[in-house]
């Protein structure tokens, strides 16, 4: 296993031959026989009381099959979130109250689309409309409307069986506030009393859509006879959306098989439980026939999850040089109508960033609030993108103030390879002092920086560091890999393939292992009732925790090769070297045993044949249950992904347009398994980081989505892409796969950082809220003028 | 028979099909709904993503915004007709896969249907020609870079092969 042939290398894809024939199954392509389509009514007011629904009318309509309302899935709840302090709140159907523009009041089942669409018209709903409450900070004064009453757990998808407490109380938001966080370590008082210069920022960053090419979908079909439920639907971890389904309507977990699909892009906004989703499956259990569920793109928009808008506060401490002695962070969450992710987010926008920089004394306070708008989940970073931003774009500013340089600064203030931060996590891999000195030196920092402004332009640089995998319980995976009779191997694992490419990776950690190809290795993932335990693809854990399942079930297989190839050859399993699906002697390569003659023998001398390997792998070990939210004590994650991030803009002072020259990013991602892969989630990080400085804002009015659509929300096209350079900055992990850790999630939020003060390099002028469109750049300058 | 309904004839990756349709259907309807060729995607309905484009007579359209009508007595070529039936993919499905141009793969189809005719048009198209191509196609996962890179591949082996 020294030198190694299949990993660390650009093998084409293992899903590229179905993808680019048009044979890829997706959701949206699933169809039937007799299958129904069904549509769903959604609320055309912020927040309202429903007092009466008539539904008579929808159901005289030929071809109607069913019509549902709020009084069909009375009391059923579910959350992302769903503890003892917080307990879950959503439901599938809006019941006696709507609480934002687009929440599902009523669903239609039909013959075909178009009817279930005719028969949404003839829906009455009777709304008594109560005031609306759109903006978090007015929302948490005394006085505003209160958008949910009591919240209390009646039916619940907490995770129980798997440790949470089933301890819990009901309890009533006041002044709106869903969730609070606080962190602290060492004394803030007395840090910022240390300190030389102090600053206090403000920042906001929008909320935004995840935008994956698939519309939302999802195809259920009940049978009655064995009372089961089968699925095709967007996701990205089966289990947590089989999990969903089994507590919200009651239906045994291996009664619900959820089937492999592709998914056309997730970027975390496929995640949590969806209305639709619970609907689906009820209205097919009620027809005892299949029903399709294909949002349109403005329901996507508008009733599907977006990324939350961060409102920050932050105070930083620094001493003349730049060291920092004193942080104190306020995060303000714009939950939306219900809580989902929120009390997450707020947290991992300090869990996520504490491993980058010592800080020393740090405060850090959030709050989640309900509004009268669409709710929100985690995309692509969940909370860090927002916080980098608050942080990044302080930092550029306290070098200015004081004459330092940003390069320096971060340097100045970095962690240490070997180090325990204060929640417990060790740093074992830390690239990320040489990605801040590679990706400044690509940019060429020392020429540019601060020397351009004459030709408005201007370099910048951010930072980051992302969790692999964390410790929300039960984040924990499991692979089986079979020895099949010619020597090849069949890998069954349960992770999802939504762009990011574990098919093809983990076949490769395997495959190495053993001495194979890639073509050796056949595939079963994703299915739940052919795949073995798996949580892992959220919090960029898919590599370090479900491709370390893969490879510890390699090893184990591997060592059981090796076991019993020493029998037969009469040889110490060091000195048998696996390879082209023989072992052989080290010293003596002609004296060599197939795969097919060790099985063989196996199954001869050990009465049936157990060649099999089996893999486990959980993120944190340490973490027995689930980590406190509000304390955020305890371990978050046992390896963290590090990228630094440079980039390079022109700013037209007549018309505010930036152009964005070159974005550098360099990467801390362990060992990389496939460098195609791994190049093309940086790539991607680049170009939406970029995307979310200058672009991408979900824009509404009195809770109404004003761009829900791809001509009015605007996301990079080929010419906006600029010069894009990848540096790879690995550091070995010693407890990933082949030393592999984060990849997927880390650098878009440096980038964001990286563009928005090269802005201010360019300009000297500094626009702390995203994105930094035309109008919102010519208004700064214009304001500078004035000055 | 519905009266309402008109008859066409079409041929699409090189097979005649003759189908009964309502006059209101789509071109993207016809391909996924009626005649089962799911490789053709859907993902904006309204003309600005580029997931359906295919080729009519040579010319890439989005099949969203055509109606079926319109292609009577027209040749459609979709993403499944692009290999050859025993497996080989074409030039540009292999650079696409040497150069892991794509990722979840939705867009995929669109991107290969509006290369492919752009590369039928232009001889020896520039950086900016095909990004240009490009610009009706919207991807949220790869960010361009590696199908940008895939098309200069077959235009550089192209140029090569005509030496």
């Amino acid at each position: 296993m020294n030198e190694r042939s299949v990993v660390g290398k650009p093998l084409p894809r293992v899903d590229g031959k179905a993808k680019l024939t048009g044979r890829a199954k997706f959701t949206t392509d699933v169809v039937l026989p007799g299958m129904l389509h069904a549509k769903l009514l959604r609320s055309p007011l912020p927040h309202a009381k429903i007092r009466s629904i008539d539904t008579s009318k929808a159901e005289k309509l030929p071809g109607v099959m069913a019509v549902i309302t709020g009084k069909d899935t009375w009391g059923i709840r579910y959350g992302f979130v769903d503890t003892p302090n917080y307990p879950a709140e959503e439901r599938p159907i809006a019941e006696d109250k709507v609480r934002f523009i687009g929440e599902t009041v009523a669903a239609v089942a039909a013959i075909d689309p178009d009817t279930a669409e005719d028969a949404l018209d003839l829906i009455e709903v009777d709304y008594d409309p109560l005031p609306p409450i759109f903006d978090p900070e007015e929302a948490m004064k005394d006085g505003a409307p209160q958008i949910h009453g009591e919240i209390t757990r009646n039916t619940s998808c907490a995770w129980e069986d798997w440790g949470v407490a089933r301890k819990s109380h009901s309890y009533t938001p006041v002044n709106n506030v869903a969730a609070r966080v606080l962190v602290t370590y060492g004394d803030v008082e007395k840090g910022f009393a240390e300190a030389d210069y102090i600053r206090e920022d403000r920042s906001r960053s929008p909320g935004t859509s995840h935008m994956a090419m698939e519309p939302h979908t999802m195809v259920a079909s009940w049978d009655p006879f064995e009372q089961k439920l089968d699925v095709w639907m967007n996701h990205m971890a089966w289990e947590l959306k089989r999990y969903w389904l089994h507590k919200t309507l009651d239906i045994p977990l291996p009664k619900i098989r959820i089937h492999k699909t592709y998914i056309g892009g997730a970027f975390g906004g496929k995640a949590p439980c969806f209305d639709y989703e619970v609907i689906c499956a009820f209205l097919s259990r009620k027809l005892c026939k299949p029903i399709k569920i294909e949002l349109t793109r403005e329901e996507v928009f508008s009733s599907c999850r977006n990324s939350h808008r961060f409102d920050i506060s932050i105070k930083t401490g620094v001493k003349k040089d730049g060291t920092i002695v004193a942080q104190h962070c306020n995060v303000i969450v714009d939950a939306g109508a219900y809580k989902c992710s929120a009390p997450v987010a707020m947290f991992l926008s300090h869990g996520m960033c504490d491993c980058c920089l010592d800080r020393k004394n740090v405060r850090h306070e959030g709050v989640a609030v309900y509004t009268n708008k669409n709710f929100n989940f985690a995309r692509r970073g969940h909370g860090a993108p927002q916080m980098r931003l608050a942080a990044d774009g302080q930092y550029d500013q306290i070098c200015e103030d004081l004459g330092l340089d940003p390069v320096e600064f971060l340097t100045k203030n970095l962690r240490k390879k070997g180090d325990v931060i204060p929640n417990g996590d060790r740093l074992d891999s830390y690239g990320l002092p040489e990605a801040i000195k590679k990706s400044a030196e690509a940019i060429k920092w020392k020429e540019k920086r601060g020397k351009q402004r004459d030709k408005n332009r201007g370099v910048g640089i951010g930072i980051n560091g992302m969790f692999s995998g964390s410790g929300y319980w039960p984040f924990a995976c499991t692979a089986i890999i079979r020895l099949n009779h010619d020597g090849t191997i069949t890998l069954i694992e349960g992770d999802c393939e939504f762009g990011q490419g574990p098919d093809t990776t983990y076949s490769q950690i395997a495959a190495e292992a053993l001495g194979l190809t890639i073509e050796d290795v056949t595939l079963v993932s994703s299915d739940s009732e052919l795949c073995p335990m798996n949580y892992s693809n959220f919090l960029s854990g898919g590599m370090f925790v479900g491709g370390g399942a893969v490879y510890n079930a390699a090893i184990d297989l591997r060592e059981k090769l090796l076991k019993v190839a020493s029998e037969v050859m009469r040889a110490k399993p060091e000195d048998i070297e696996l390879k082209d699906k023989k072992a052989f002697l080290k010293s003596n390569p002609k004296r060599a045993y197939t795969f097919t003659e060790i099985q063989r023998y196996h199954i001869q001398k050990h009465l049936g044949d157990p060649l099999f390997g089996i893999g486990y792998k959980k993120a944190v070990p340490e973490i027995e249950f689930y980590p406190s939210l509000s304390k955020g004590t305890g371990r978050f994650t046992d390896a963290y992904g590090f990228t630094a991030s440079t980039a390079e803009v022109e700013v037209d002072r007549e018309t505010g347009r930036i152009r964005v020259l070159k974005i550098v990013v360099a990467e801390d991602s362990g060992y990389e398994i496939n460098t195609a892969v791994c190049r093309g989630q940086l790539v991607s990080q680049a170009v939406q980081g970029m995307s979310d400085a200058l672009f991408e804002e979900i824009m509404d009015d009195e809770g109404r989505v004003l761009n829900p659509n791809l001509v009015d929300y605007e996301i990079p096209r080929a010419f906006d892409v600029p010069e894009i350079e990848i540096i790879d900055c690995s550091d070995f992990e010693p407890k990933g796969p082949w030393g592999a850790k984060e990849i997927g999630e880390c650098a878009r939020a440096a980038v964001i950082s990286a563009v928005v003060n090269a802005v201010y390099d360019a300009t000297g002028v500094r626009v702390m809220r995203i994105p930094v469109t035309p109008e919102r750049m010519f208004n700064a300058l214009k304001a500078q003028e004035k000055k | 028979m519905d009266s309402s309904k008109k008859t066409i004839n079409v041929k699409v990756n090189g097979e005649p099909y003759e189908v009964s349709i309502k006059p209101k259907m789509t071109l993207l309807q016809l391909l996924r709904n009626e005649l089962g060729l799911t490789g053709t995607k859907q993902a904006c309905m309204d003309n600005s993503c580029g997931a359906c484009t295919v080729i009519v007579n040579k010319m890439a359209v989005k099949a969203c915004s055509v109606l079926a009508m319109q292609v009577n007595g027209k040749e459609v070529t979709t993403v499944e007709g692009l290999a050859s039936k025993d497996g080989k993919l074409s030039i540009l499905q292999e650079a696409f896969l040497e150069h892991s141009a794509f990722q979840c793969g939705f867009c995929s189809p669109g991107k290969l249907m509006s290369s492919t005719a752009m590369l039928e048009e232009l001889e020896n198209p520039t950086e900016e020609d095909i990004r240009r191509d490009m610009e009706g196609n919207l991807c949220r996962c790869t960010g361009y870079v590696q199908y940008l890179e895939a098309i200069k591949e077959v235009v550089r082996q192209r140029k090569e092969g005509s030496k």
